[in-house]
């Protein structure tokens, strides 16, 4: 446990570290890369993360297309697929808005993969499923509701 | 073979190549609690999945709690037959596991 805390400390000073050279460069980019997913992960609202992210200007488009079923009947398993047409997409974001853990994933597109990503999340009750882009510098956004009719944590 | 917590599935068809995976992990929120004893069952989750084909990260993945039990994951990159797919996992908890096959091959 010990170890584990020390290593989180050290990721946020490091963190904090960018923050102070990124503020030299002037360019709030620089920090948004170097958020790691564990910070994220603990974050408690879409707002946080956002910015976090520097995310919190992100437009709306209708270029992410989100493939989610309008009710799920098990909110523990809810596949999500996300596919982004915006060229030159590098990161796709997903977010569960009312987890008490809204991050849920992000992807980091290597060269040659394809902007689309299917995978399976938890959703406690419904909620909005929020997929944020990174393409160059900028962000875009898009969301989709989905209606849990039972529980997925613990329920 | 030691049974792999790593089932992973790959499919080449039109100079795309398909890679599906599906790992076995309990992916604890460290939200839940132990119906019997009240405790909190403490988080268990996958951090971080990487993807590589022929040595190069083709996609990596941040995870966090809110991903469902034995996770699923889906996705394409340009590719071929023979091209040899890497995916390793690591959790929170420090473990990791690893798998590699080539594209083409069962």
């Amino acid at each position: 446990m010990k170890r584990r805390s020390f290593l989180k400390s050290t990721l946020v000073a490091s963190a904090a570290g960018v923050a102070v050279t990124s503020g030299i460069l002037g360019s709030s980019n620089v920090f948004a890369a170097s958020v790691v997913g564990a910070d994220l992960a603990k974050a408690k609202s879409v707002d946080e993360i956002l910015t976090m992210l520097g995310a919190a200007d992100a437009a709306e488009s209708d270029k992410i297309k989100i493939k989610a079923p309008e009710i799920a009947e098990n909110g523990a398993v809810v596949p999500v697929g996300i596919t982004s047409e915006i060229e030159g997409t590098t990161e796709i974001i997903s977010l569960t808005a009312a987890n008490p853990t809204p991050f849920a994933a992000r992807y980091m597109i290597g060269e040659g993969a394809e902007a689309a990503v299917k995978s399976r999340f938890k959703m406690g009750m419904t909620t909005d499923v929020i997929a944020i882009v990174k393409a160059g510098d900028k962000f875009y956004t898009a969301k989709t509701n989905v209606k849990v009719t039972k529980g997925g944590c613990g329920g | 073979m030691a049974k792999s917590t790593i089932k992973l599935r790959t499919k080449e068809k039109g100079g795309k190549v398909q890679v599906k995976a599906l790992i076995t992990h309990p992916m604890e929120t460290g939200l839940r609690k132990d119906k019997k004893t009240g405790d909190k069952i403490p988080a268990h989750y996958i951090t971080e999945v990487k993807v590589e084909a022929n040595g190069k990260t083709v996609l990596t993945a941040d995870w966090s709690g809110s991903v469902s039990k034995n996770p699923f994951i889906s996705f394409n990159y340009a590719g071929s037959k023979g091209d040899k797919v890497k995916l390793t996992w690591t959790d929170n908890m420090g473990k990791s596991d690893s798998i590699e096959k080539e594209v083409g091959k069962k």
